[in-house]
């Protein structure tokens, strides 16, 4: 426990308002198929997600996705070496979630700066999530999205404890540049015991 | 319980602004006992190869876990699913916000559900706030968080697609 002393630094600080480039977010087009297995893992028979005929008939006109399908499809692309492969030969015990593509990862060109929290703050927890939608995605789109450190601020816990809450934006857009939704996930960085 | 068929989910009668207090418990949507089986299916639909989502024994001895966890992703997108349900054919799911809390493990039953906590209009549409989560069959609260949806007025405009929110938001 650090009383007194600010976690929040001048370095820190002026990383807010950082953003992303503007990058693709979906390796392919949005098509049929892979529409078909996101929408059955989440249990959801809607046939506005493939019944053509019906959808023509919806306030949509046409098939759509459900509300956040368009911020689950970045992928690793053919041609890279198999990054599941690189990560168990460098850690045999590895987790296993290497190699997965995310549109706000920090350490890809173009992506955001990576925030050096001091290390007086290792624990990381999921501060919760917030989603505003617009507009679904349709066949054929090809997703956008663009990142943005949209605030940084520190809070001291009962127990005297400094935590540094970060809230990432991200813009997701078609390739028209139409709006299709926004998510704020916000990380929590704070003192070990 | 709310619609869970395609056939339902195609008539499904409009709820209108009109029809809904303060305090009102929307219709719940019920899903599960989740199964290893469901973990599996999401994370091979989205490319999540976490070990903690299929690998028991990594989960449990290696993590340190009860079981395999149900993923957060998963339930990120069921909440929007559920009430993107509620709001069928013309209304519109505007915000979620929700929060991580208890682990979903297989053999959870999940109850999602919505309670009205304020409704208000705006440019001649119907919104109302809402109190939502992810109950387990235990009594845990999974997900808890808030929602704006937008209903249609009895006789009023149509919510337009694509969404515009109100002019002072």
């Amino acid at each position: 426990m650090s009383c007194g002393k600010s976690f929040l630094t001048d370095e820190i600080k002026a990383l807010i308002g950082a953003k992303s480039e503007r990058r693709q977010a979906s390796l392919f087009e949005i098509e049929k198929e892979g529409l078909r297995r996101f929408t059955q893992a989440i249990m959801d028979p809607d046939p506005r997600y493939w019944d053509e005929e019906f959808a023509k008939s919806t306030k949509f006109g046409e098939i759509v996705t459900p509300p956040i399908y368009c911020t689950y499809l970045n992928r690793t692309a053919p041609g890279t070496t198999d990054p599941i492969s690189l990560a168990f030969d460098a850690d045999p015990l590895s987790d296993g979630i290497r190699g997965v593509r995310d549109a706000s990862r920090s350490d890809d060109e173009g992506g955001l700066p990576n925030i050096p929290y001091p290390p007086e703050l290792p624990a990381t927890l999921n501060g919760g999530n917030e989603i505003e939608v617009f507009k679904y995605p349709t066949l054929g789109d090809v997703i956008y999205a663009q990142s943005e450190i949209a605030n940084v601020h520190e809070r001291v816990g009962r127990a005297g404890r400094h935590m540094l809450i970060t809230t990432t934006e991200t813009r997701y857009t078609n390739q028209d540049g139409d709006l299709l939704c926004i998510t704020r996930a916000t990380g929590l960085r704070r003192e070990g015991s | 319980m709310p619609v869970t068929t395609a056939d339902e989910l195609r008539t499904k009668e409009q709820l209108y602004y009109d029809d809904v207090e303060v305090g009102q418990d929307l219709p719940s949507l019920e899903i599960g006992p989740m199964t290893t089986v469901h973990a599996f299916r999401w994370s091979a639909a989205i490319e999540n190869w976490h070990k903690i989502h299929y690998d028991q024994d990594f989960s449990v001895y290696h993590d340190g876990l009860p079981n395999i966890l149900i993923q957060g992703s998963w339930k990120q997108s069921i909440m929007p699913r559920y009430l993107k349900d509620l709001c069928l054919p013309n209304g519109w799911m505007w915000k979620v916000s929700f929060q991580h809390r208890a682990m979903i493990v297989p053999g959870d039953l999940i109850t999602c559900w919505a309670k009205v906590t304020d409704k208000y209009e705006k440019e001649g549409l119907g919104y109302l706030e809402l109190d939502t989560g992810m109950r387990l069959d235990s009594g845990v609260e999974s997900c808890p968080g808030r929602a704006i949806i937008v209903l249609p007025i009895r006789g009023g405009r149509e919510v337009p697609y694509p969404f515009v929110p109100p002019s002072e938001d």
